[in-house]
């Protein structure tokens, strides 16, 4: 995907990614490490997101962590576990300010660089390996993390139609952990994965702000081992992408809910690295990215069926999400609209309008990532795990080339996989099949 | 236009007050790509029983502002606003809060057409029977939607068992019983009233020369003609100062309870305005992060003990009328919780913030104020949200760095007042 102008360094087998710019009063680093998705690791990994976080050698407690964020003018930390595709990536990041805002201060990004490096390398230890007390207590708030995924019914009805959909491949796994795995995990095993994970994960690092390069480099290879860069990282291999749908199925689950949660989950076969990945965005983006797109138009203002109707890409595993809340009676009907406006792109019906809206606001996404420090480095985080680099320049002009056949020729590819609905505990007994 | 400084910060701000009343601010962001506006009214949810000289009271149904907010973007030709602004690229939306009603577009390219587009269907609203009938249906699934929402229903069950009186207890987007009430002619009694340019606020930010945008403003106003209108008075009924209810509980399809608890400022409190409104607020999120915040010995208490987790936050709201501190997340043990906090905070109001923890939450905020400042959203809603209480948001640094230790434990001793705390619980169903 588009990049900001970032400078890569190859450190060993570390990558480091700097962009540098005047234009944020905070400068911010992040830490991405590759996991594959898996069930053997996912929970150690987004265990592993709280358990750094509670303290670490210099700073023992939580409470000494945070005073030493205080300190720093509230340097924001955070680590947390999020999916790409068939990976799962762990990330540690720090945003801090920068000291020419400040009245007083002294430099503050060496700071940050040790303290982000601190936070990933120097957990908190005791007999060598994890303090039991934190990985103890990070366990039952994973579990309910976990469990509170039904609290949210958006969230829920999105991850349970991913389920369905995908049963057997690696991309229904939920990226926050299975409550089952807790039990075995314990504060020494969980240290060995953390070291298997540390030194052979492939890590990229980011600094987006007012910064040198070279005083970046230096600063990362003063605070980390240097065996984290002489360590063999491993390949991952890439997500499958294949499957081809025999028949829809259709899912309804039964909660006490009010609004009826539809999700509709598709197969494009395009994923980021081809070369008619554009025209995905474009079709995409004409079929429900949009207030000017179909399912807002024909979903929401003609028929005033919902509140929210869209759908958006998962780029790596060339998925499609159609989501929309309605009323419980209106299933059939809205179902019926999201497919006729499938249909017509089918048949190649976009009309002029609707295609120079779409490149319109499809550019401006990607040109608004810019000013944005973590969004700059999501979107260049995209091209590496890719492998398949467009500038910001490139992306653009490839999004003003798309025609109406291009397009036509997309909606021809994508197949419709799985129907989910959330809904009520009233009405009919169960419909599976 | 006048120019305005802010040295520390590295930022020039514009402002004119045009013929027509509007307040119109503008602020070139270097380097940025985005330009950012938004066109606001001071008129939200709470804004329900008003009057304009000459007029008679009127009291309009719950949820109106933000129904009008939605039916602003039909246009009498037909198409829907969005449309034009997908045209010119531009990624448009509007939201209605407690107290203001805001229009906003963000683009990368055609930022004066986009502009002009901001200015032109907010000032000609178009209602019809037919196409207010037509919304009732979207905002019923957007009310649907909230309903369903475990940390909405807990947020808003704390206010409404803050508020006995005042409407900021009545959700913003009203119900759907209350929102079938209303008309077109209802929506045309608050668009003229509150739409007003004078009573109104445009911020553009981003990558803008001010000069030109200044000129293309003052056509655009100076080609429309609004009638001059007087103060208009808005009426709230006398709030007690007790609460309405000191435990609200509820049950939900949640995995684990939600609990938030606060505390409403008293009635002498909440009059305030301009330099003194900043002062407060700074000094009661200062107070707060050192006694709940998350590098605060009760925070580490709590966690410790298993009753809160990492959602666990605070929050403070003040406006006119109203103001109150909000704290709480996610919690297996909601009662135990609460006791808990009426044994620690009363130790920590006696025993006091120290001078260290004090300094250290300066710096955060300081820090945090700084991380906002990227945010050319955040500087647009902030800073017309302090204009409309006659405060800057610029002077949000400096005022931080002229509180004392004394002022955060005198507002903390003020403000911990159990006779206005009131509890919010969603629990699982059985």
């Amino acid at each position: 995907m588009s990049s900001g102008q970032f400078e890569t360094r190859q450190i060993g087998n570390v990558r480091l990614h700097v962009c540098p710019s005047t234009k944020f009063k905070t400068t911010m680093l992040v830490a991405m490490f590759q996991q594959e998705l898996s069930t053997k690791y996912v929970t150690q990994t987004a265990l592993l997101s709280n358990v750094l976080l509670r303290g670490t050698e210099q700073y023992p407690t939580m409470l000494d962590l945070k005073k030493k964020q205080n300190d720093l003018y509230g340097a924001g930390l955070f680590g947390d576990v999020f999916k790409r595709g068939e990976r799962q990536i762990l990330h540690f990041g720090v945003d801090i300010a920068n000291e020419k805002y400040l009245h007083d201060a002294s430099p503050l990004l060496e700071e940050a660089v040790g303290l982000l490096c601190e936070v990933i390398t120097k957990p908190a230890l005791e007999q060598d390996v994890f303090m039991k007390s934190y990985v103890e207590a990070e366990k039952r708030n994973r579990k309910q993390q976990i469990e509170g995924l039904v609290d949210d019914k958006i969230q829920y009805a999105a991850q349970r139609s991913i389920e369905e959909m995908c049963k057997n491949e690696p991309y229904a796994i939920f990226i926050n952990g299975q409550v089952e795995d807790l039990p075995v995990i314990q504060a020494d095993n969980l240290y060995t994965y953390y070291q298997e994970l540390l030194y052979h994960c492939p890590l990229d690092l980011y600094c987006v702000g007012d910064v040198d390069i070279q005083k970046v480099v230096s600063l990362f290879e003063k605070y980390l081992p240097s065996e984290m860069f002489t360590s063999e990282r491993n390949q991952l291999n890439p997500p499958q992408t294949t499957q081809s749908v025999q028949q829809v199925k259709t899912v309804v689950e039964r909660l006490p809910v009010n609004q009826g949660k539809l999700n509709m989950g598709c197969r494009t076969h395009i994923t980021v690295q081809d070369s008619d990945y554009p025209a995905l965005l474009m079709y995409n983006g004409i079929l429900g990215g949009f207030p000017h797109s179909k399912m807002f138009m024909n979903v929401r203002e003609k028929a005033s069926l919902a509140y929210y109707a869209s759908s958006r890409l998962e780029s790596h595993k060339g998925i499609m999400h159609i989501q929309s809340g309605i009323e419980i009676q209106n299933f059939e009907k809205a179902v019926t609209i999201i497919k006729e406006q499938m249909e017509v792109m089918r048949q190649g019906q976009v009309s002029d309008q609707e295609l120079e809206q779409t490149k319109a606001t499809l550019s401006n996404q990607f040109r608004e990532q810019q000013d944005r420090a973590y969004e700059i480095v999501q979107s260049h985080y995209h091209s590496v795990l890719s492998g398949t680099n467009r500038p910001l320049e490139q992306i653009l002009k490839e999004i003003s080339q798309v025609s109406k056949e291009d397009v036509q020729k997309v909606a021809q590819k994508i197949q419709l996989d799985t129907i989910y609905f959330l809904r009520d505990q009233g009405g009919e007994a169960d419909e599976k099949n | 236009m006048k120019k305005i400084e802010y040295k520390q910060l590295k930022e020039t701000l514009y402002h004119e007050t045009l013929p027509n009343g509007l307040d119109v601010y503008v602020l070139p962001k270097q380097g940025f790509a985005k330009t950012y506006a938004t066109f606001t009214t001071k008129y939200g949810s709470i804004d329900n029983t008003f009057q304009v000289p000459g007029k008679d009271k009127v009291h309009v149904p719950d949820g109106i502002a933000h129904f009008l907010e939605h039916k602003m973007f039909e246009q009498e030709s037909g198409e829907d606003v969005f449309q034009s602004f997908s045209r010119q690229g531009a990624s448009a939306n509007a939201f209605t809060s407690f107290t203001r009603t805001s229009y906003l577009f963000s683009c990368t390219d055609q930022v004066e057409n986009n502009l002009t587009t901001l200015l032109n269907y907010v000032q000609s609203p178009y209602f019809t029977d037919e196409n207010v009938e037509k919304e009732k249906g979207i905002i019923g699934q957007e009310i649907r939607m909230y309903d369903d929402n475990a940390d909405w229903r807990v947020y808003f069950g704390l206010i409404e068992a803050l508020y006995q009186n005042h409407p900021v207890k009545i959700d913003i987007a009203g119900t759907v019983e209350s929102i079938s009430k209303i008309t077109k002619e209802t929506l045309y009694t608050c668009y003229n009233t509150f739409y007003h340019p004078s009573n109104m606020l445009l911020f553009v930010i981003g990558a803008v020369d001010p000069g030109r945008i200044f000129q293309l403003v003052k056509e655009n106003q100076g080609q429309k003609k609004f009638e001059p209108q007087g103060e208009i008075k808005r009426f709230f009924d006398k709030e007690p100062d007790v609460v309405a209810e000191k435990r609200k509980e509820m049950r939900l399809s949640v995995n684990a309870p939600k609990c938030y608890f606060g505390f409403k400022e008293a009635p002498t409190t909440v009059g305030v305005s301009g330099d003194d409104m900043l002062k407060l607020e700074l000094t009661t999120q200062l107070f707060m992060e050192s006694l709940v915040g998350s590098s605060s010995e009760l925070y580490q208490s709590l966690y410790d003990e298993g009753l809160i987790d990492d959602s666990f936050g605070h929050d403070y709201s003040i406006e006119q009328g109203y103001g109150f501190t909000m704290m709480g997340g996610d919690t297996r043990k909601p009662d135990e919780l609460v006791s808990r906090i009426e044994e620690l905070f009363p130790q920590k109001v006696k025993k006091g913030i120290s001078a260290e923890e004090f300094e250290l939450v300066k710096k955060k905020k300081i820090g945090s104020v700084l991380r906002s400042l990227n945010s050319v959203e955040w500087i647009a809603n902030q800073f017309t949200s302090y204009r409309f209480h006659e405060s800057d948001l610029f002077q949000m640094i400096p005022t931080l760095e002229a509180i004392t230790l004394e002022d955060v434990n005198k507002r903390m001793r003020e403000h911990i007042d159990f006779a206005r705390f009131a509890v919010s619980t969603v629990r699982p169903l059985d």
